[in-house]
């Protein structure tokens, strides 16, 4: 196939966006920092574009906007039924063969270089711009016909009906949808979390806090249990933790993930090691300084692989904190007075 | 017929002039070599509205702002301070409200500046001036004047407040941590920061090794750069590299190869200067890497913060780093707003002159288009409308024969007063604390120490140790002289130099203050440069060898 729609993770870089969206391009730019990121590649937004072109599922929909599209202006449920049939839409067709093949050959090399058939993948949406909506992701996605099936799904996830609202309000073509793809190797994951190199509640720039579970990372980011926690000085890397009990995990299973039990033995022993803790910094450390900006991280450990060469990181951002309380405010400005008296 | 003065109203009268101030500082920095009349119009006008609206808006204390005025192609500036002890207090007052804004949330202020100027300029080009009809045309002129008035306010209201928070991080450090700056360890401090110049110079880089990739090195290096833009058009490579590098330049492009002046073009209209930077990142070979320099600066930099708070006792820590924060934007506001504010502007002004200029000419009102940067505004409004109808050419004529004339007599660094000298004047300066007068006009003055043995004194405005062959340069039109490796030796330097700060060793300049161009882009690029040695030009000759020591402030000519 002559167009190029799907990238090596190496081949990206942050300014990348708008070809393959945020994530992919932020993938992208930690591996050219050299921070380990699970193998994977991305799918770009001509990806997209190739598929709704190919199997006229773009004509379809255009047709079907023509039509009705004096009724969807502020009427929520013409939307809703229009998600409804965009998705039925792009949903029903089949991927075009040069594109099957594509796909194909870039999912059988990952394989190939972890050495696993059928290696279970995670498919994440990357949205170039900020859309509500486009926040899906299906984890354990084992093998072509159903990495296929996640992909297509990922993209009809760009029309859920406040996406819709949302291209209405700005006038977008309601075809386009500006939407790549991560295809990365599921992280058989014994432990994972998030590390923020500033603490989030008081702005202390001095600190990194490290919050982690067993399994996978979800059980963190959603909150549902109490994880581990460790606070690290930057300056003399001391620890304060404090380990938590941790009844249940995210783990993996076919056609998904679950909630599971924590076996009682591991409830209350720490899910990282002091050697992963001090990894966990340093590189985290060093990312906030590569930015120049406080980070927001989010880190896997792999259980079948050994130290330091299991420690994944699958994303940072720019970390959102409250500032420290401008107190100093009236005080400064007092002290910038001063100077014009010297 | 009469012709009018250039700047009516600020033209340079020594018997009222001298009344209201004994002396009158030229503007070397940007007035060397003369300006043209239209240019000299716009900058007399406007940059002193702004440092009056600066200093008003912010209600400084002790100066409201500078007073300028025209002479002969050259502007020339005096303080103005205000006069009473009770009018001081009053301001200080308003003051410590009015300077609120810059602590409580300084990127705000700026990005909101840089989005409200980038509006006026999106609405400017948005004209499409060969199309245009003659009342289009007029007003795009109307609202580049106006454009150009609001820029300066932003610019030198950002400026003061910027440049006073600096000042207070200078003083604490000198108080709390014994460090000042002319020691590199505060220059560590300062620099390490992303700014807007810098991502050009990377981009710029970046095509550098594109070319190398591409294979066309050898045609950038092999070749004169004015020819470069046409022979990249006779190859595939050539082609496909130029289209994306118009790209680049259609969108950072629009700024002028000389700081302070439109009758040159924009990098818009000749890429050349662009061009010729991406040869001279070739000439320096594969190894280099623009952006490990960059984290370079930024890991010294954090070295240097955490050896400074150390210092700092730990109860004045909350504040002091606060301060330190705001101190930090000071240099990346002074490249920035270089590139969002002054040659932008700029290239605002040439556009829209030169688009009346050539419909001038079309209806024989002219007969160059670029003969319009020898009128002022109130003489293009006189033709603006209906041109066919106006001659302007002997208007033209005058002020073209007047123009070459003050070339040849270069304007004097200063107007005194009968009986007043140049200490006298410094004086004036340093006593006034204005923030712009001692970080960016005056600076610290050398100390002279024997025991160095030095040549030359001055103060760091970089830290570093370089040997290397001097170069002498006047003006930009010498720079393509500057060789790698070069130390570069100048009256004082400015963002359009910025490039060449990649090849040379180190940088010896005869004026300059710890937020002058020189010194915030040798800090950014980690070469020593030595400020205010004052003779530097006239007493090293180009291919001397010298040995530069910034962090003592001195200069050693090693042949003579």
């Amino acid at each position: 196939m002559a167009t190029q729609w799907i990238y090596s993770l190496q081949e990206l870089r942050s300014d990348h966006n708008d070809m393959v969206g945020k994530k992919c391009a932020n993938l992208g730019e930690m591996t050219h920092m050299g921070m380990r990121v699970p193998p994977g590649f991305a799918v770009s937004v001509e990806g997209y574009e190739l598929f709704m072109n190919q199997t006229g599922a773009d004509a379809q929909i255009r047709q079907y906007v023509r039509k009705n599209l004096a009724s969807l202006h502020h009427n929520v449920e013409k939307q809703v039924e229009a998600g409804r049939y965009i998705r039925r839409v792009i949903e029903s067709k089949e991927m075009p063969e040069p594109m099957k093949a594509d796909l194909w050959r870039h999912y059988e090399r990952l394989c190939e270089q972890v050495d696993m058939d059928r290696m279970p993948v995670a498919v994440r949406s990357s949205g170039a711009v900020s859309m509500p909506g486009q926040m899906e992701t299906y984890l354990n996605v084992r093998g072509r016909q159903e990495l296929i099936e996640k992909i297509i799904k990922v993209w009809s996830s760009a029309f859920t009906t406040r996406a819709i609202a949302f291209r209405l309000e700005q006038g977008m073509a309601m075809e386009k949808a500006p939407i790549g793809v991560a295809v990365l190797k599921m992280v058989n994951a014994r432990s994972a979390g998030v590390t923020l190199t500033v603490l989030p509640t008081n702005g202390d720039l001095s600190k990194v806090i490290v919050e982690g579970n067993w399994g996978l990372g979800e059980s963190v980011v959603s909150g549902e249990i109490t994880p581990d926690s460790f606070i690290v000085n930057k300056d003399n890397g001391h620890v304060a933790s404090t380990i938590s009990k941790k009844n249940k995990m995210v783990v993996f299973e076919t056609g998904g993930i679950a909630f599971v039990d924590v076996p009682p033995d591991r409830q209350e022993q720490p899910c990282l090691s002091d050697i992963e803790l001090k990894e966990i910094v340093r590189i985290a450390m060093e990312v906030e300084n590569y930015f120049d900006a406080p980070q927001d991280m989010e880190w896997v450990l792999d259980q079948d692989l050994t130290f330091p060469e299991n420690l994944f990181w699958v994303q940072t951002r720019p970390a959102k904190y409250s500032k420290p309380v401008a107190d100093n405010t009236e005080y400064l400005a007092e002290l910038m007075t001063r100077i014009f008296k010297m | 017929m009469k012709v009018y003065d250039v700047v009516p109203g600020l033209e340079f009268d020594p018997e009222q002039d001298f009344a209201q101030s004994p002396a009158w500082f030229l503007d070397g920095t940007h007035s060397v070599p003369p300006w043209t009349p239209m240019f000299g119009w716009f900058w007399i006008n406007f940059c002193r509205h702004g440092m009056q609206y600066g200093a008003e808006k912010l209600s400084l204390p002790t100066v409201k702002g500078w007073d300028w005025r025209f002479m002969n192609g050259g502007g020339y500036l005096t303080l103005l301070l205000v006069k009473t002890e009770e009018e001081k207090q009053r301001r200080e007052v308003e003051f410590r409200k009015a300077i609120l804004p810059f602590i409580q949330d300084y990127d705000g202020l700026w990005k909101g500046f840089v989005d409200e100027i980038l509006g006026r300029y999106a609405d400017l080009k948005a004209l499409d001036l060969d199309k245009a009809c003659n009342i289009d045309l007029l007003a795009n002129f109307e609202e580049t004047i106006n454009t150009c008035r609001r820029m300066w306010e932003i610019h030198m209201y950002m400026m003061y407040g910027t440049y006073t928070a600096y000042i207070l991080f200078e003083n604490m450090c000198r108080e709390l941590a014994d460090i000042d700056d002319t020691s590199p360890d505060f220059h560590r401090l300062v620099s390490g920061f992303d700014n807007k110049v810098f991502q050009v110079d990377l981009k710029l880089w970046e095509f550098s090794e594109r070319a190398r990739q591409d294979g066309l090195a050898d045609l950038f290096l092999n070749n004169n750069g004015p020819d470069l833009r046409h022979l990249l058009q006779e190859t595939g490579n050539g082609r496909a590299f130029m289209t994306d590098f118009m790209a680049f330049m259609d969108e950072d492009g629009w700024r002028m190869q000389r700081m302070s002046e439109i009758n040159l073009p924009t990098w818009v209209e000749d890429p050349t200067p662009a061009l010729v930077n991406v040869q001279q990142f070739l000439q320096k070979g594969g190894g280099f890497s623009l952006s490990d320099e960059r984290k370079k600066r930024t890991t010294e930099r954090l070295a240097a913060e955490k050896t400074v708070m150390a210092k700092v006792p730990e109860a004045q820590r909350g504040w002091f780093e606060q301060l330190m924060r705001l101190a930090q934007k000071s240099g990346v506001f002074s490249e920035e707003h270089d590139h969002y504010l002054d040659l932008y502007t700029h290239a605002m002004m040439r556009r829209s002159t030169l688009g009346l200029g050539n419909r001038f000419v079309r209806e024989g009102a002219l007969n160059e288009a670029e003969d319009i940067f020898f009128l002022i505004p109130d003489e293009v409004r006189r033709a603006g409308l209906i041109p066919d109808q106006f001659d302007l050419r002997c208007i033209v004529d005058r002020r073209k024969a007047q123009w070459k004339e003050w070339h040849e007599n270069p304007n004097p660094p200063a107007l005194l007063k009968e009986g007043f000298d140049m200490d006298q004047a410094m004086g004036v300066l340093v006593r006034s604390n204005d923030p712009i007068a001692l970080k960016v006009v005056v600076g610290a003055m050398p100390q002279v120490r024997p025991e160095l043995k030095a040549d030359l004194y001055g103060t760091c405005g970089s830290p570093g140790v370089a040997e290397g062959t001097a170069r002498v340069i006047m003006t930009e039109d010498e720079l393509h002289l500057v060789q790698e490796g070069d130390i570069l030796v100048a009256a004082s330097t400015s963002p359009s130099w910025t490039p060449i700060f990649s090849m040379i060793k180190g940088v010896v300049v005869d004026r300059g203050a710890s937020l002058s161009h020189a010194a915030i882009v040798g800090r950014e690029y980690g070469i020593p440069v030595v400020m205010n040695v004052f003779d530097g030009t006239a007493k090293i000759r180009s291919g001397q060898r010298i040995k530069v020591d910034a962090n003592m402030g001195t200069v050693y000519l090693m042949n003579d």
